[in-house]
This record gives C-alpha cells, structure tokens and sequence, in this order.
C-alpha cells in the first residue's frame, strides 16, 4: 500500500541545501548590508554637507600682517585707501599726498594743484569715504576738497590701482585766519556740508559752510555757497572734535569735558540744537577720547580716555517723536586711551585701538571680530573698503600691511539667537530681515521669529488637524460600516498624495479671500458644529430603541451627515447676520460704524487683521496633515486584537466605552506615531506656508496675522542669496535647525512610542 | 450554610433556534432547556456549531457582519432578541469566558473592576471588595494578592485564564459562558479551573463549550452533543456517556470519529 522511504544511505543528497539557494541568501544579505550603509551614508553625508556650510558663520576674524613699508621722515595727518587697499595715501603738511603701492613697497609723492601758488600749512584733514573726498584745513583758516581719484584695472584678476588726485581752490571758511583744528565733511549728493573747528588767542569756534550744486543744463554745474552759519553758541563747552553725518545735514561735537551735542539742520536752513548729552557721564572720567560715525551715519561710536567704548544710535525713545542718540551697546573696555578709531564701508565693523592694542568690533551683534597686541605702536589705521586689508601707521612711520580675511562679520551666537538692538530700534528685538534698500542697511539675521514661526504654523496646523483626523480615524475603525470603511481609507491615503503647491495655491487664492470676508460664519460653523454633533450623539441615545433598530449600527451616518450638512449651510448663512450684531466698530478710514469684522477684530484686541493669517494655513495644513495622521492612526486602532474588544463587549462595555478604554490605549502607541509623523510633516511643510502665510517674519500668536517658518524662508531667499554669503550660510543654519528639529521630534516620539508599545502590548 | 433553592429547570430555553452566517446555515432548528445553577456542557467535533449557540446566548454574534437568526431565546422567560432588550445590559447579565485568554494590557486590578468601571461604578471600597472576591473566586487570590498594580500579561498562561473568568464573574452576572476554556492550558491548570467551575456553579448557571469529554464527564450535570448544527442529544451528563440513546453520540464519545 504505502510506497517505502528512500533508503537514507544511498541519498544524502535529499538533505542538501541547493547551492543557489545559499548562494542568493548570501548575495542578498551583502546587498541589504550594503544598501543599508548608502542610506546612512548618505544621510549623514548631507547632515555633514549642512554642517560644512553653516560652519563658517561662527568663525571669528583672521588678521594677518602682509608687509610694512617705511615711509620719509614727516608729519601726516590723515590715512587713507583705496577699496582694495593697494594703494593708501597719506597727506603731508605741505598739501602733498604721499601714496603707498602695496605690489612693490614704494611710496611716492605726488604734488597736488590747489590752484593757489601760496603755500598753505594742512593742519586738519578728514575724509569721506563714501564720496572718496578729504577735507582739509590750513593753519590759516582756508579749506579744499581733494580727490584722490582712484582708478582700478583688473588685469588678470589682479587690480591694478592708479591715482591722479585733484582739488579744489583754498576757501576762506569761518574766522577769517584763525587755525583749523578739525575738519568734518557730509556730502549727500545735492548739499555738502563742510564744518571747522577753528582755534584763535585760545578761543574755539565752529563754524559750518553749506554748499548746493547748481545744475545748469551744459556740463556738472558747480557747489555754491548756500549758507554760512556760526555755530559756537550752539555748543556748551570748549569743543574738540566735530564729525558730520554723510547726508551733511547735521553737526556732532563733542567737547573737552566730554559732552556730545547734536545740532541738526531744520528745513528753514537753521541750525537747532536737538540733544546734548555725555555718553560716559557715569564713569569717573568721562572724557571722549575718539568719536565716529558708524557706517550708515545713524549710530555713534564713542571710546572714552580710560578705554571704556560705547555705542550710541538714534531712534525713536518710546512715545518720542524725534529721533535721538541713546546708547545700544556696549563693548569691553581697552585696557589703554584709544587713539583711533576707524570704520569701514562694508558693514558695521569698527577697529578700535591704542598703543599697541587693536580691536576689531561688530557694532550690531556687540562682537569682537578681533583683537591682538601689535608689535608696534599704532597712531593711526584704515580699513579697506573692500573689508580686507587692514593699515596700521606706527610711530616709528612704518606702514603695515594686514590682510583682513572675515567674511561673517555679521554673524554669530548672538545674530543668530540673541536679543540685538538694531540701529533705529527703541529696544532689543529678535528680528529677521535679510535685505534692505541701500548699501548701509544693517541685515538681521535672527532665527528666532523664523523658529517661532515654525511653531506657530505647525501648532495651528495640529490644532485643526489631529481632533478631527483622530476621531475620523476613531470612528471608522470602530464604529462605521467595514464595507464603508473600505472605501473612505484609500480615499483619504489619495488625499494624502495631492501635491501641497495645490493646497498652497487654493488655499492662497480661494479660501484666504473667503475666510476674510466669511470669519462671522466660519466662527459660528467651528463653534456650532461640534455641539450639534455632540448634542445628536446624545439625542440618538436616548431615542427609544424601536427607533433605533431600523438604524443597523454602523450607519448611523446616514441619519448624521444630513442633519449636519444641513446645519452647517444654515449656520455659514447666518454669519453675516451674526456679524451686524456682534462685530460692530468704527470704520477708521470714514469714521462710520460698520459690521466689519475685520475692523472690529484689531480694534478689540489690538491685534492685526491679516488676509494671509495663521487661520487659512492651519486649515490647509490641517489638509495636508489630516490623511497622514489619519491613515497611520486608523491603521493602529483597526489592528487592536478583536479578542481585546470581544471581551470588552462581553464585560457589557458600550462600543464607545470599549473604544475609549480599551482600543485607544492599546493602539496608543501607533496613534502617537501617527500624530509625530503629522507634526514632521507640519514643521517642513514648505508651499503651502510660502503660498498662504504672507511670509512675515512676526513673533505674535495672534490667529488673524501671517508668520514665516524655517523652510519658507529657504525657498523665499535662497534664489536671493549670493553663494557663500552670510545670508546663504544663515539659510543653510535654517535647514540645519529643521534637520535637528525633526531628528529630534523623530527621536523622542520613537523613545515615547517604545515606551507606550511596552506599556499596551497585547499577548 | 444553606443549601440554595433549587433552580429553574428552564431558565434559559432556547426554542427553534437556526443561525446563518451569510449563506450558510450553522444552527439547526436547536431547542433545549439550560437549568439554572448547573453545569451544562456542549460537546461535538470541530464546527458542530457548540461554539455558535454558546455566543448566541449573550449576543456575541452580533459583532460579526452579515449574520442572522431565527426562532428565540429566552433568559429567564425574557426573550434576548426582544427589541426592547440592550444588548449591552444583556451582557452585563451574562459573562464569557473566553477560549484564548484576553487579558486587557492593563494592570490585574482594572482587568478584574472593568466590568464595573464601564457600569459605572468608581467606588474604591466597592472595587477593592469585588477584587479579593473576584479572585478569591478564580482561586487566584493567593497568587495575585501581592501584584494587583502589575500588568496582567505578566502573569502565566494559566493564571490569565483564571483572571479572565475572575474578570466575567466580577459583576455578579447570572449566567456565566465558558468556550472551551482550558484548551490552551497545562493539566495542572485545567485541573485548578474544572474545581472553580464545581465552586462557581453554587452560583452562576454554567454553560461550558469543550472538546475534552472526560472534562464533561467531571464537571457537568447536562451534556448536550452537537452534530453538523444539529442538536443530536441533550440529557444527564451520567446518562449521554454510559447510555447514549444515539448510535452518532456514542460513537462520538468512544472516539470513532471526531
């Protein structure tokens, strides 16, 4: 009947495995181990790419001397260079300007045509940077503009500097004959302002010359005198140093005893005296050793004689109307008298030093780029204006050659992350703002309102988006009709797949116009809705169970949605009934009363009204989040053992008691995947919010105002930054934080998933 | 202590009862008589439809999609399919236990209050009572008394069996369903669960689903033997095996098939 077994000894083979099949296995496990080391590789070799860019941001300044050049046995009296710092001059009593070449270390003097044979002694020179101009004073109370009129040729990338400086005629200016001491010029195009410090039998004034170009229709036109003034009386004390802003349309002096005093000139052409103050009144030495303008000419740098150094900016004090210095910041003390002070046209750096200490300092973000004791002992210095070369003159009239390699000045901890109070701020601020109009603008690169606004967009994101994706999820895996369900699954998971430009694109051009004009309606729908629906749950319970039976458990809904739908359409239309009762203000444009809500709304709370606000990003990201959080938590509750909820049942539990204690524990722990895997997805979601958000980047919670997060800014100004610049490296910073953020939320939802699937695991 | 009052010989009667799972029919026109306070057994092979009628009687097979019945049930003189009747305090009358135990993934103690918990009683005196009762009940007391706060999936196969019934005997129901019981249990275990089942019938009217016929033999008083949905005899527990009227009951019992 049974055929016999084969004899085991005459087949051993029957045992074997089959070469292929050890073969394939083996193959296969090299190829897993393999693919599994690319895709760590790979990850962290962006995590590494990231790094590298963002590394630079944090680096302080490099220096280093280049040459030095001995220069003729004179006096000087002012440095100055070119952009690339090639080619410095200097400018010798006789009214001769000595220039330096950096290629070949020889200087050369070249004379300069004032137009006047006589001689004139220079006793004061100061230069303009921004116009490349020298003012310079004599000994007998005359003044000249000199232009050192740089050109530069790149040849072969190399720039090859020349100059053929020119003047113009010796004015007489203020008291006819009297010493200039100091010299300031402002030069805004359209006026020049020229402001001397004149000494005569030991008594000081300051007298100012106003120029305006005439243009005629044939060639440049030329300055004409447009105003003399005195202006001595203006300032208390005996004056020592008097700085210009470039828009010379005002006059900083400080004096001996160390008092500022601010005159500005009034639309009428006078002189008014708008602030005096003492910028170290409260040290025991209070006198000012140097003062300059900051690049932009709205803050003050002032060094004291004990070293202390401070900075003053002007701005609106609270509830002021006229802007005024107050100080902003405050740097460590120079532990010597500063005898220089020189900024740059680049940026907000200044270089600070005495003897032979020399600081490098960035106004705005309170750093020291650089500090160093020199070998030798500094009286003057300049920095390039390309923010590459710095030149020191020692007193032994050597020239030094440093090369300046920073390239993030503006960067750091504190620009970063810190509280900074900007130029023309009342106060510290986080702020972000890249770009500005003009050259002089002071980038903010806070990441804290873009940080915050990540939170702000994923919080209301989450808060429309996980009560209703979890009890969708909760109702369909325990209480709707399995054939039902098998339909609104997968059509939730396709609602997951539409591309979020589309969300961002409606949500931008149709929901953002309707919610504005809709807020009445969507209130009383978001308010009603939920109370209807709990009030129908309650209703149904206790509708006797005869009515209840034609109803099969499960479809319930069929009864439900009508009802609803129904009182949603009624409640949207009562909206605007509700708004001319609730929502009534005044019009502040024509001062009528109208039911606007979107003028009641800032008038109430303060707070702004904006068409692009938190509330249409929330709902559409609350769009994009609803199917993920959905599917993965649908998936959860559905795959809780059927024995946990027959037992339930049998204990005599309701369905939504069984649902409640028994299925939404057990499940916990995928539900909290599900809700991490939405909050991931909210915290990078990039179009919707650069569609939809108004992009601004505030730190208000206010639901009616817009935000900017992390990964909008990337895609707003990445097409705008300028490889390997501060900006660039910053936005870089931005995709770092969002590396870590989602590391870090991935990290702890799996330690808490582990924790919970330990918790409510089933047999 | 008083014997208590004989009862019901008719407390749950089950009159024509046919059951269809979607085409197909797996009950046949049942009609029998289960007493109150006895142990009545259901024995059959595999798919005999014991299991079927043992869910019937508290309405588990409500549950199952596409289902239907006919003819009625009666609990003490009520019909369970009664409109008027909750299905959900129908069950808070009638506890199951279960085949495979299934324990809640929560501790011992709200394993066991469960039942009263969703009646609704969060009582700590009335809970911490029906605790020591509930086990003592399930002959567990000694085992669980010092982990009450523990998870109830650390405990053994055995012992979760045992909380299990302690669990459906923790509201007082009047009837208490056993589907095979100690088919996933070690003879030790099957053994501690048969004496709970002598102990329990003082109270509760049993009714017990098992492959295991010397199981019946030892702890029932009524035995009826299910065939192809068909209730082919139903009489003592001490008659069916030493005299079944049925020429398929006794072939059953003596193992010619099955």
């Amino acid at each position: 009947m049974a055929t016999p077994l084969p004899s085991h000894a005459t087949d051993r083979k029957r045992f074997e495995t089959g070469v292929w099949t050890l073969w394939t296995d083996r193959l296969m496990t090299v190829v897993i181990k393999f693919g599994g080391a690319m895709v760590i590789t790979a990850v962290f070799g962006i995590f590494l790419f990231i790094l590298f860019q963002v590394f630079p941001l944090f680096l302080a300044a490099r220096v280093t001397e280049l040459k030095s050049v001995p220069l003729p046995d004179a006096k000087f009296t002012i440095l100055g260079v070119d952009e690339w710092g090639a080619k410095p001059f200097l400018v010798k009593p006789d009214g001769k300007m000595l220039f330096v070449d950096f290629a070949t270390g020889k200087e050369s003097a070249v004379p300069v045509d004032f137009g006047d044979s006589a001689p004139h002694e220079i006793t004061a020179a100061a230069i303009n940077k921004r116009e490349q101009k020298i003012a310079v004073g004599t000994a007998d109370g005359k003044y000249a503009l000199v232009s050192p009129d740089y050109k530069s040729v790149a040849v072969d990338g190399v720039p090859s500097v020349s100059a053929s400086p020119s003047a113009s005629a010796f004015k007489d200016i203020g008291v006819p004959g009297a010493k200039v001491l100091d010299i300031a010029y402002g030069d805004s195009g359209a006026q020049k302002l020229v402001v001397v410090l004149q000494e005569m039998d030991g008594k000081k004034s300051v007298s100012a010359l106003q120029l305006k170009r005439k243009h005629s229709l044939l060639g440049k036109g030329a300055d004409e005198i447009a105003g003399t003034f005195d202006l001595t009386a203006l300032i208390p004390g005996r004056p020592d140093n008097i700085l210009v802003p470039s828009t010379g349309d005002g006059v900083v002096a400080t004096t001996e005893d160390g008092t500022v005093t601010y005159l500005g000139l009034d639309p009428e052409g006078k002189f008014q005296p708008l602030q005096s103050f003492r910028p170290f009144g409260d040290l025991g030495d209070a006198r000012i050793a140097v003062a300059d303008f900051l690049f932009g000419d709205v803050s003050l740098i002032f060094g004291a004689v004990g070293g202390e150094n401070r900075v003053f900016s002007l701005f609106y004090p609270k509830g002021g109307s006229v802007r005024l210095f107050g100080q902003t910041h405050e740097f460590p003390k120079l532990a010597c008298r500063p005898t220089y002070l020189v900024t740059t046209l680049r940026n907000k750096a200044f270089l600070i030093g005495g003897r032979n200490e020399a600081s490098l300092r960035y106004a705005t973000t309170e750093a020291i780029r650089w500090q160093a004791d020199l070998p030798f002992t500094a009286t003057n210095a300049v920095i390039s204006g390309k923010y590459a070369r710095i030149l020191f003159l020692d007193d032994e009239r050597r020239l030094h050659f440093f090369a300046l390699d920073d390239p993030h000045p503006d960067s750091g901890w504190k620009a970063l992350f810190g509280k900074i109070w900007y130029e023309g701020a009342s106060e510290k601020k986080w702020e972000w703002q890249s770009t500005g109009g003009s050259d002089d603008f002071e980038p903010k690169y806070s990441l804290i309102p873009l940080i915050f606004g990540t939170m702000k967009g994923t919080l209301y994101a989450m808060i429309f988006a996980v009560p209703i994706a979890l009890l969708a999820a909760l109702y369909t895996s325990q209480f709707l009709d399995p054939r039902l369900r098998g339909i609104v699954k997968p059509t939730m998971e396709i609602m997951a797949s539409l591309p979020s430009v589309v969300l961002g694109f409606l949500a931008a051009i149709y929901i953002a116009p309707l919610i504005e004009r809709q807020i009445p309606s969507l209130l009383l729908v978001t308010v009603g809705l939920p109370i209807a629906a709990a009030a129908f749950g309650w209703f149904w319970s206790e509708l006797p169970i005869q009515l209840r039976k034609f109803i099969r458990p499960g479809t319930e809904w069929l009864v439900f949605i009508p009802i609803l739908l129904g009182l949603g359409w009624i409640l949207w239309s009562l909206g605007p009934a509700f708004e001319s009762v609730a929502f009534v203000t005044t019009d502040p444009g024509t001062g009528k009363k109208v039911a606007d809500f979107r003028y009641w709304w800032p008038a109430v709370t303060g707070a702004s009204f904006d068409q692009r606000n938190s509330l249409v990003v929330g709902f559409m990201m609350g769009f994009a989040v609803i199917p993920i959080i959905f599917t993965i938590a649908e998936d959860a509750l559905s795959n809780v053992p059927g024995a946990l909820k027959t037992a339930s049942m049998a204990c005599g539990a309701s369905r939504w008691q069984t649902a409640m204690r028994i299925v939404v524990p057990t499940a916990s722990a995928g539900i909290f995947s599900g809700l991490m895997i939405g909050l991931g997805r909210a915290v990078g979601e990039t179009m919707i919010v650069v569609m939809a958000t108004g992009n601004t980047p505030i730190m208000e919670w206010n639901i009616f105002s817009g935000m900017r997060t992390l990964s909008a800014n990337i895609a707003v100004e990445l097409p705008e930054a300028p490889h390997a610049s501060t900006l660039y490296r910053t936005l870089f910073l931005g995709a770092l934080l969002l590396f870590l953020l989602t590391f870090a939320i991935n990290t702890l939802a799996e330690i808490l998933r582990q924790h919970l699937r330990e918790k409510y695991k089933t047999v | 202590m008083n014997e208590p009052a004989p009862g019901k010989p008719d407390y749950i009667k089950i009159q024509d009862f046919s059951f269809h799972y979607g085409s197909k029919q797996a009950l046949f026109d049942i009609r029998m008589d289960i007493p109150e306070r006895e142990v009545t057994a259901f024995i059959g092979p595999s798919g005999c439809g014991k299991s079927t009628l043992l869910r019937n009687l508290n309405r588990m097979n409500d549950l199952i999609e596409d289902t239907r019945s006919e003819g009625d049930i009666f609990v003490n003189g009520q019909s369970i399919y009664d409109p008027h009747i909750e299905v959900i305090s129908l069950r808070k009358r009638i506890g199951m236990v279960f085949q495979k135990s299934n324990p809640f993934p929560k501790s011992i103690y709200e394993n066991i209050v469960y039942p009263l918990r969703v009646a609704g009683q969060n009582s700590r005196a009335v809970l911490d009572e029906t605790v020591e009762r509930s086990l003592k009940g399930a002959a567990l007391w000694d085992e669980a008394k010092d982990r009450l706060h523990e998870s109830a999936l650390s405990m053994s196969g055995g012992q979760m069996q045992r909380l299990c019934i302690a669990r459906a005997i923790a509201n007082r129901p009047e009837i208490l369903l056993m589907d095979e019981p100690c088919s996933a249990l070690d003879p030790i275990a099957t053994v501690k669960v048969e004496e709970l089942i002598h102990e329990l019938k003082k109270e509760f009217t049993i009714v017990i689903v098992t492959h295991n016929m010397q199981q019946a033999t030892r702890c029932s008083d009524k035995t009826g033997f299910f065939y192809l949905g068909k209730l082919i005899e139903f009489s003592d527990t001490q008659k069916i095996f030493s005299n079944p009227a049925k020429k398929q009951t006794e072939d059953y019992i003596t193992g010619r098939f099955g």
